[in-house]
């Protein structure tokens, strides 16, 4: 699988949490925001996005993000 | 045990007299005889609401719910809806709103549905997480305006919840009053603010970790990505995005929104986004930070003579910030004035005086509804109550009205709108009273030509023959061409019955993505309810009816459909073909047609027997 930084732009975020359903999708085969992997809080003006530590940096959040808020480079490449 | 994919399973009672809190299972037989979400809601209401009660009393419940698709992650399925009796209309009415997190949350929770009953002796919230819920007191909240109640629940949790809020006028029962979503989103035109007001129920906090599971993974997936590649192709999306609702109505210039704009806001899982934070970066309201359904809403008041934008910006916070709704608002305020001009009201009492371009002399007025403060008491039970108030004196002064509230578009509205489509007679038949949100079709706005018709009929899951009564005869002369708006409007009316019990989002900009048989293919992969397209029409069919008995018990029918006497008055509205003025005559042939196509007695407007047994609705 390869792994990926995932870069974020919190700037670009409208906090339509796609990322946070993909993510417990894809590994709780559930979706559910509180267990993801990322967690994007958006108040307003403010928005934080971070990663839990289990973050795989597989980048499917990535891929789902219609806003530009999220992107992923590639990092290092495992079998 | 879950039985169904999409639906989380539970419905959550709260009894704000008792103070009791009690959980039950959602039926799977009637979740899939109402589809779900609106649907459902519409249900779990007609069985609470006992006909005549007056809407600000204990007795008038709130259901509150959210349809199986709302959780997963099928593009801009977020919607929550509410139905109870409304005080501006004292009908039932459903109201929805963008659910921005809160829908997600609410199902996360475990639940699909939230019933309200009761009066609390003092000011609560209730605070939902997981199966943890709790009446709280919200002697500290109660007070504050909008988003300043919300901010403070929003996160006061760990991870981010969802908040449902009143404002101050809320708590005043002002009955043109509303709850908003998260802050953002209103909910209930007509007064719903008022209902929870009256209920001493300040907010509603919500934040859940269940989780949302589909029954057939496999096809939910296949169906997504063919969805989520439509949407990718769209050659507007980046548009969209980057403009919102304001790429439609550019009600300023595209450099002083881009110019203020702070961060654009999406519901969960929508691809498309059209709320708005903006800031003010300049003159006296300068580092002013305010948020709207949409940011053209942001502008309305430029409508209304105003000519600086950023003056605009602050009365719709200002506004925002008591709950009060900004159409009705407006509509009040201009009558109010031609009432003290005329001298019903004693011009003593018009302080500060009413104008309608000044920033300061609305928000004082704002102010005076909200808290009921001198004359603003009367103001505040809005035209019902003003016309109640000075009877005959003021009738003359009122604006167009139906079911005794302003219509947004229309000839003396904020939406000087003027071809009568289905959104324009939608706002008569909706028994909620006036409003656009049910009556989407093709008719939408824009004009456009006959022949882009057929397509997206067929997309909105209207039958062949139907299709064929609705649009013109090809072998009809010209001048006798017509499209069949009342046919039209009974078929908006279902597809918005089925975009709304899923939960899909049902404005213009999202529901083009969809049609009846994607729905039924998304819904019957998200809940494992074996469902074809005509099944789904069916039961959409029956939650709209439903709708109906619910107001006909109330006494609502053919004689509540009232047309405004200012609609067919020079320069009114026209004709959506022949652009010729709409007469009061050609409106009731649709009123006609629309009770016909819909099986229900076109001179009392109540469904007819055979109607509800098709619907299978002969018990109601
Ligand atoms: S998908 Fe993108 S825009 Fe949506 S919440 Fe996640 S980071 Fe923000
Ligand atoms: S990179 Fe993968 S594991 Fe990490 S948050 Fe995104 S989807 Fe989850
Ligand atoms: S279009 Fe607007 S209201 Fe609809 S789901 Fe998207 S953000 Fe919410």
């Amino acid at each position: 699988m390869s792994r990926y930084q995932i870069l974020v732009f919190p700037e670009n975020c409208t906090g339509c949490m796609r990322c946070m359903l993909s993510c417990s999708r894809q590994y709780f085969k559930i979706f559910n925001p509180a267990i993801s992997r990322i967690c994007v809080q958006l108040s307003g003006i403010d928005c934080a996005i971070t990663f839990t530590d289990e973050c795989n940096h597989c980048g499917i959040c990535a891929d789902g993000c219609f806003f530009g808020a999220l992107s992923k480079q590639v990092e290092e490449k495992t079998k | 045990m879950k039985t169904l994919g999409g639906f989380a399973g539970k419905i959550l009672y709260v009894d704000l007299t008792q103070k009791t809190i009690k959980t039950g299972a959602l039926d799977p037989d009637m979740a899939k005889k109402f589809v779900g979400g609106l649907g459902l809601t519409i249900k779990l209401a007609y069985d609470r609401i006992k006909p005549g009660t007056d809407p600000l009393s204990p007795d008038n419940p709130v259901v509150i719910g959210a349809g199986p698709l709302v959780g997963t992650d099928i593009p801009s399925s977020s919607r929550v809806y509410a139905v109870t009796k409304f005080p501006a209309s004292g009908t039932i009415g459903w109201c929805g709103a963008g659910g921005v997190t809160f829908g997600c949350m609410f199902k996360n929770a475990g639940y699909d549905h939230l019933i309200i009953e009761g009066q609390s002796d003092k000011p609560v919230y209730l605070k939902i997480i997981d199966h943890k819920v709790e009446l709280c007191d919200a002697g500290e909240l109660w007070g504050k305006g909008i988003l300043d109640t919300c901010e403070t629940l929003k996160m006061s949790d760990g991870r981010q919840g969802g908040v449902i809020s009143i404002g101050q006028a809320g708590e005043n029962r002002v009955t043109f009053s509303m709850a908003y979503v998260d802050g953002i989103a209103t909910l209930g035109r007509g007064g719903f603010g008022a209902v929870l007001g009256a209920k001493k129920l300040k907010a509603i906090f919500v934040k859940g970790s269940q989780g949302i599971d589909v029954a057939d993974q496999e096809r939910y997936e296949s169906l997504k990505n063919e969805l989520l590649q439509t949407i990718q192709g769209y050659r507007y999306l980046k548009e969209w995005q980057s403009l919102g609702m304001l790429k439609s109505f550019p009600a300023v210039p595209v450099e002083t929104y881009e110019k203020i704009k702070k961060r654009r806001i999406a519901c969960v899982s929508c691809p498309l986004g059209c709320k708005d934070v903006v800031e003010i970066k300049d003159g006296r309201f300068k580092g002013l930070v305010a948020r709207s359904s949409s940011a053209i809403n942001l502008f309305t008041p430029l409508a209304y003579g105003f000519t600086d934008y950023r003056e605009a910006v602050k009365l719709i916070a200002t506004l925002d910030e008591y709950g009060l709704d900004m159409f009705e608002f407006f509509g009040v305020m201009n009558f109010a004035a031609a009432l003290f001009k005329n001298g019903v009201i004693p011009e003593k009492e018009n302080i500060p005086e009413i104008a309608m371009d000044s920033l300061e002399s609305m928000e004082i007025w704002a102010g005076k509804i909200a808290g009921r403060e001198g004359i603003g008491r009367i103001l505040a039970d809005g035209f019902a109550g003003m016309l109640d108030t000075y009877k005959k004196d003021a009738e003359d002064y009122a604006p167009a009205l139906v079911k005794g509230m302003h219509p947004y578009t229309g000839p003396d509205s904020a939406l000087p709108w003027d071809l009568f489509g289905t959104m324009e007679l939608g706002q008569i038949m909706d028994f909620r009273g006036p409003h656009v949100g049910s009556g989407g079709s093709p008719t939408y706005f824009a004009k456009r030509p006959l022949d882009v018709f057929p397509r997206h009929l067929k997309r909105m899951g209207v039958p062949d023959p139907a299709i064929a009564r609705i649009l013109p005869d090809p072998g009809a002369p010209e001048d006798e061409q017509n499209l069949k708006i009342g046919s039209l409007l009974k078929y908006s009316h279902r597809w918005f019955s089925i975009l709304g019990s899923l939960g899909i989002c049902a404005r213009a900009q999202v529901n083009r993505f969809y049609n009846a048989e994607l729905c039924a293919a998304l819904y019957e992969a998200v809940t494992g309810i074996g469902t074809d397209i005509d099944q789904l029409r069916l039961r959409a069919d029956r939650v709209w009816t439903l709708y109906k008995m619910a107001n006909v018990r109330e006494g609502v029918g053919r004689n509540a459909e009232s047309i405004p006497e200012r609609w067919v008055r020079h320069p009114g509205f026209k004709n959506y073909v022949s652009e010729k003025p709409v007469t009061r005559e050609e409106i009731e042939q649709m009123i006609t047609d629309y009770y016909m196509e819909q099986g229900w007695d076109t001179a009392t407007g109540i469904p007819k027997a055979e109607t509800l047994k098709k619907l299978g609705l002969e018990d109601h």
